[in-house]
C-alpha cells in the first residue's frame, strides 16, 4: 500500500512538476525500480532520491537510497538488505579558473586514475556497483599539470567503512601532443599490523594525425608477500592501446597483462581498480548469456576491433579478442601455489552488418565465443530489421538464435529470442520479448522452456520516464561497459519511474 | 519509521518543486579528442548548445549521432553548437576516437570518463540529450531514441535560432 502510495506521489510530482519553478540553484532527481515476483511471491522496492544545490564555485547534495528489501543477491545489496538512509552527501568548493585552480570536495566522491588500472571508484547502478569513498579529494590544476589527491574509505559488504584507501596521480600535459602521468594507491587495512598494498603506475598518451597511443605500467607492492617470494614486487600489469584511422576506416588494437594486480579492501569485498578488460560489449540479449568477467590477478590477452564505413548507408564492424590464463612463473601462480600452465579462458569474434536507408533499417550479426569459465561454445548469428512506418512510428524486429556446447559434458542447447517492437517517437514503445530454449538431456527425449514479457515505456513530458513490464524472463546477464550483473529469473511485474528536476 | 517519514516528506518536496524551464545547466569542464579542455560557459552567449551523452556500445546512440551530425551540418552556421558527451569508461574509451573518425563526425566530441557531467545531469542511461539556450539554460531534454524524435529537436533549435 505504501509503494502504491509512493509510486501516485512521484507521478503527481511530474504533473505539478510543469507548473512549478525550482529555487535557483537546486536540483534533484528520483529513481524508483519495484518488482514483485510472482513464482517467489517476494516483493522488491529500490529508490534513489538526489538533491543538489549549487551556488557560484560552491556545490553540496546528498543521495537518500532505499531499499525495502534489496534485491537478495549479497554482492548487490552490499549488506544494505532493508535499508534506508542518506549513503552519499559532499562538500565541493573550487578556487580559481581553468588553467589554475583548486578543486576540494569532502564527504563521499567518486574518482578514477588513468583508464582505471589502479583506481577506479564509480558507481553504475544498472549493473549496481558503487565503491564510492568517503574522505577528502583534491583537484589541483596548474598550467600543464593536474593533480589529484584522495583519501577516504570505502563501504564492504557489511556496509561497513573500515580501510583507508590513499592516492595520488599527477598527469603532465606539456610537450606537443604527449601526456605524462604517474599514480601511486595504497590500502591500509583496519588492522594495523596488516602490511598495507600500495600500486604504482607510469602512463604515457600520444596522439597523432592518423594514430594515437595509450600505455601504462604498473606494480604491486606488498611488505610480507614480498618477503615470503623473496621479491621486490609482488604484481604487475600492463595495458596498452593503439589507435589507428584512415578516412572511413578505423582500427583499435588493445593488450593487457594483468598479474596479481587487483586492489581491494582486506576482506576481498570492494575492488578498488578495475583495468580495461578488453571485452566487447552487445546490445543483444543472447549475445550477453555467456560473459567474460574480468580477473585482474590472471589475465593475458588482446583485442583488435573495426569499423568501415562503406557508405552513408552500408558499415561493416569487425571485433576479435583473446585472454589467455598465466604462465606458471607468474606472480599469480606463485602465490597461489598453481603449477598450471597458460590456457586459453577466452576467444570472441563477433561480425555486424548495417544498412540503413530511409525506410528501412537492417542490421546482420554473428558472434563466436570460446569462455573457458563456464567451459562454453556459442554461436549466435543475429537479424535486426526496423521499418519506418513514417517519420514518427516505427516497428522493430529482432530474431535472435544461440546453439551452445558444453565442452566438458558435449551437451548442446539452443536458445532463440524474438522481440517485437512498436515505437512511437517521443511518447512511447511497446515491445513483446519471446525466448524458447530447447534441450536434449537424453536422446529423442527434448525439453523446451518459454518466457515472454511485455514492456511498456512512457516519457512524460521532458523530466521523465516510466516503464512497466509484465511476464517471465530467462536468467541473463546485464552488461554496461564490460561489467556485468547476473539477473536471476524472473517472473511477475516490473516498474521503474526515474524523474529529474533542474 | 522515522526514516521513512523523512523519505516521504523528500518526496513530498519533489511534488512541491518542479520543473523550471529556465534552469541553469550545470557547468563542466570535459577534455576533447584532441586532448584540450573544454569548458560549457566559454561557448554560451553564442547560440544554442545541444548536448548528448553517449557511449560506443549504446546501440540507440549510434543511429541518434547520425541523425544529430546532419542536424548540426545543417544549423551550424547558425551559430548552433554541439557536444556529444562520450560516457564510455576505461572498458570502451578506446574505442570513441576511431568510432568518431571512421563515421566523420564534425561536432565536438568530449569523454566524461570520471562520468562526473553525466551524474551532474542525472543521466541514467543514454543516450540523453539536453538543448541549452544561449544563456545557459536548460529548454529541452529528452531521454532515449526513437526515430521521429530530432523532429522536436530539430523544432526547439529552430526556436532559439528564431527560424522558421
Amino acid at each position: 500500500m505504501k509503494k502504491i502510495l509512493l509510486f501516485v506521489i512521484l507521478l503527481i510530482n511530474t504533473t505539478f512538476g510543469q507548473i512549478i519553478e525550482l529555487p535557483s540553484g537546486i536540483s534533484l532527481s528520483n529513481q524508483l525500480e519495484f518488482s514483485y515476483d510472482n513464482e517467489l511471491q517476494r516483493q522488491t522496492l529500490e529508490n534513489w532520491f538526489n538533491l543538489d544545490y549549487s551556488y557560484e564555485n560552491f556545490k553540496t547534495g546528498l543521495r537518500y537510497e532505499v531499499f525495502q528489501p534489496n534485491d537478495i543477491n549479497p554482492a548487490i545489496n552490499r549488506g544494505k538488505v532493508n535499508y534506508s538512509d542518506i549513503s552519499f552527501k559532499y562538500l565541493e568548493y573550487e578556487i580559481g579558473e581553468k588553467k589554475s585552480k583548486i578543486n576540494t570536495i569532502i564527504g563521499n566522491y567518486y574518482t578514477t586514475f588513468g583508464r582505471g588500472l589502479l583506481l577506479k571508484i564509480y558507481e553504475d547502478r544498472n549493473v549496481r556497483v558503487d565503491n564510492n569513498l568517503q574522505g577528502i579529494k583534491f583537484e589541483v590544476n596548474f598550467n600543464n599539470f593536474r593533480l589529484k589527491a584522495v583519501s577516504g574509505m570505502a563501504e564492504n559488504s557489511k556496509a561497513e567503512r573500515k580501510d583507508v584507501l590513499r592516492g595520488f596521480d599527477a598527469e603532465f600535459r606539456g610537450i606537443d601532443k604527449l601526456n605524462l602521468g604517474f599514480s601511486v594507491v595504497s590500502n591500509q587495512p583496519y588492522f594495523e599490523e596488516i602490511k598495507p598494498t600500495t600500486l604504482f603506475s607510469g602512463r604515457f598518451a600520444y596522439k597523432f594525425d592518423v594514430f594515437d597511443i595509450y600505455t601504462e605500467y604498473g606494480i604491486k607492492k606488498n611488505s610480507q608477500l614480498e618477503e615470503n617470494l623473496n621479491e621486490n614486487y609482488v604484481g604487475k600489469a600492463i595495458y596498452s592501446n593503439l589507435n589507428f584511422y584512415i578516412n572511413d576506416f578505423s582500427i583499435s588494437t588493445e593488450f593487457k597483462y594483468y598479474d596479481n594486480f587487483s586492489l581491494t579492501s582486506y576482506d576481498g569485498t570492494i575492488n578498488y581498480n578495475t583495468p580495461p578488460s578488453l571485452t566487447t560489449d552487445y546490445s543483444y540479449i543472447l549475445l550477453n548469456r555467456h560473459p567474460f568477467s574480468l580477473n585482474p590477478n590472471n589475465e593475458v590477452g588482446f583485442q583488435i576491433s573495426t569499423d568501415y564505413l562503406v557508405n552513408d548507408e552500408n558499415k561493416l564492424t569487425v571485433n576479435y579478442g583473446r585472454t589467455y590464463s598465466l604462465e606458471k612463473d607468474s606472480f599469480f601462480k606463485k602465490i597461489s601455489n598453481s603449477t598450471t600452465e597458460s590456457e586459453l579462458l577466452l576467444e570472441d569474434v563477433f561480425t555486424k552488418f548495417e544498412n540503413t536507408s530511409n525506410s528501412f533499417g537492417l542490421i546482420f550479426g554473428f558472434g563466436y565465443k570460446m569462455e573457458a569459465i563456464t567451459n562454453t561454445k556459442s554461436l549466435t548469428p543475429v537479424c535486426e530489421f526496423k521499418y519506418f512506418i513514417d517519420e514518427v512510428n516505427t516497428i522493430k524486429t529482432v530474431v535472435e538464435h544461440q546453439q551452445s556446447n558444453v565442452l566438458s559434458t558435449d551437451e548442446k542447447y539452443f536458445d532463440d529470442v524474438l522481440t517485437l517492437e512498436w515505437m512511437n517517437s517521443p511518447d512511447f514503445s511497446l515491445s513483446f520479448v519471446g525466448e524458447m530454449e530447447t534441450r536434449e538431456p537424453e536422446i529423442d527425449k527434448i525439453v523446451r522452456n518459454f518466457w515472454g514479457f511485455i514492456r511498456f515505456g512512457y516519457n512524460l513530458f521532458d523530466n521523465s520516464e516510466i516503464s512497466l513490464l509484465a511476464g517471465s524472463r530467462q536468467a541473463g546477464n546485464i552488461c554496461i561497459g564490460g561489467v556485468c550483473r547476473y539477473e536471476p529469473e524472473f517472473s511477475g511485474i516490473e516498474l521503474k519511474y526515474n524523474v529529474r528536476l533542474f | 519509521m522515522i526514516k521513512k517519514a523523512i523519505f516521504i516528506l523528500f518526496l513530498g518536496f519533489l511534488s512541491v518543486f518542479s520543473q523550471n524551464q529556465s534552469s541553469k545547466a550545470p557547468n563542466f569542464e570535459l577534455e576533447n579528442l584532441s586532448g584540450e579542455f573544454v569548458e560549457l560557459k566559454d561557448f554560451l552567449g553564442k547560440g544554442p548548445i545541444l548536448i548528448n551523452f553517449w557511449a560506443t556500445w549504446c546501440k540507440p546512440c549510434m543511429e541518434e549521432l547520425k541523425i544529430y551530425n546532419k542536424i548540426y551540418e545543417k544549423y551550424k552556421s547558425n551559430n548552433l553548437q554541439m557536444f556529444a558527451i562520450s560516457v564510455d569508461n576505461e572498458k570502451s574509451m578506446s574505442k570513441v576516437l576511431p568510432f568518431v573518425r571512421s563515421n566523420n563526425y564534425k561536432f565536438q566530441v568530449l569523454l566524461d570518463s570520471e562520468n562526473q557531467t553525466a551524474r551532474d545531469y542525472y543521466v541514467q542511461t543514454v543516450p540523453h540529450t539536453f538543448l541549452i539556450n544561449s544563456k545557459g539554460e536548460i529548454v529541452y531534454s529528452h531521454s532515449g531514441f526513437k526515430k521521429g524524435d530530432e523532429i522536436q529537436i530539430e523544432e526547439h533549435i529552430k526556436k532559439l535560432l528564431k527560424m522558421k
